[in-house]
């Protein structure tokens, strides 16, 4: 029987890039970036404990987003070695549970002017950066995907979404931002 | 229908976001009830016209479970709660 070698291929491999829509005019238009496929651990906090996020930050070394009550998500741009993961599950022992979820979620940024209006088209969470001020973090809807929002700037937002829809909303995302032009730039 | 839920753990959301279980109102029969007990719990409703309090699941969001009390009347969103803390209350009244 032929051997079978795995490789791995990222998710957003072979979409569509390049420029859509509108002219592209940098005071108006977006860019939307893949991300790399770094690391997505899943923290849930042991049942009744109430954990502080900064010690949640400080333990898991990376950038924390809320996911619901008792839960985050630590991400970031470097792939972790099985010891590193084992190194932060150690360090959150008693406090958090660690799941590493990096191959199963992938990472989008949008950024531009108008990002705020071309994110309303999909959920209906506000935005507004008095509702929504850099580093708050949301699930919500984005048309029928679900989709974690991260504000990441004044002007950028990040994008996590399961693995098999990042093509979707990829494609989606592209729509949106077509009337003020987007510039889509792949994995690297 | 209101179309924004205020979820206690995620603020204002559209609806869109949660789906509908049922009657949070009902408590469940004794096991040993009496069949038409139990055909009264699991199939009988009054589906009457106002105030209503239901089991919600925050499906697309925290993925917890509410209990929303809202009017079919008028639209109006009276109270929205974590299941959790909705039983922990009514167990302590």
């Amino acid at each position: 029987m032929a051997e079978i070698v795995l490789s791995h291929r990222a998710a957003l491999a072979g979409v569509a890039t390049g420029r859509f829509g509108a002219a592209f005019d940098s005071s108006r238009s977006l860019t939307l970036t893949a991300l790399p496929e770094g690391h997505v651990l899943h923290l849930l906090a042991a049942p009744g404990a109430v954990p502080h996020a900064g010690a949640i930050t400080a333990a898991g070394g990376g950038t924390l987003r809320a996911y619901a009550p008792g839960q985050w998500f630590v991400v970031g741009d470097e792939r972790l070695t099985a010891s590193q993961k084992a190194e932060i599950a150690g360090r959150l022992a008693g406090v958090a549970d660690v799941v590493d979820t990096s191959h199963g979620r992938v990472r989008m940024a949008l950024s531009g002017a108008a990002v705020e209006r071309v994110l309303a088209k999909g959920t209906a969470v506000d935005l507004a950066p008095s509702a929504f001020p850099v580093g708050r973090s949301a699930t919500t809807l984005v048309g029928h995907i679900s989709v974690q929002i991260t504000r990441t700037g004044e002007q950028s937002f990040e994008l996590m979404v399961l693995r098999g829809f990042a093509e979707s909303l990829w494609d989606e995302l592209i729509g949106m931002a077509r009337e003020f032009g987007v510039e889509a730039v792949g994995p690297a | 229908m209101a179309s924004l839920i205020t979820c206690p753990h995620c603020g204002p959301r559209p609806k869109e976001e949660f789906s509908i279980r049922s009657d949070a109102s009902l408590t469940r029969p004794a096991p040993d009830a009496d069949a038409e007990t139990w055909h009264a719990y699991v199939y009988l409703r009054d589906n009457s016209r106002g105030r209503h309090r239901e089991y919600w699941h925050h499906a697309a969001g925290c993925r917890r479970w509410l209990v929303v009390e809202r009017d079919t009347q008028t639209h109006v969103v009276h109270s929205v709660t974590d299941a959790a803390d909705a039983t922990r209350t009514r167990g302590a009244a």
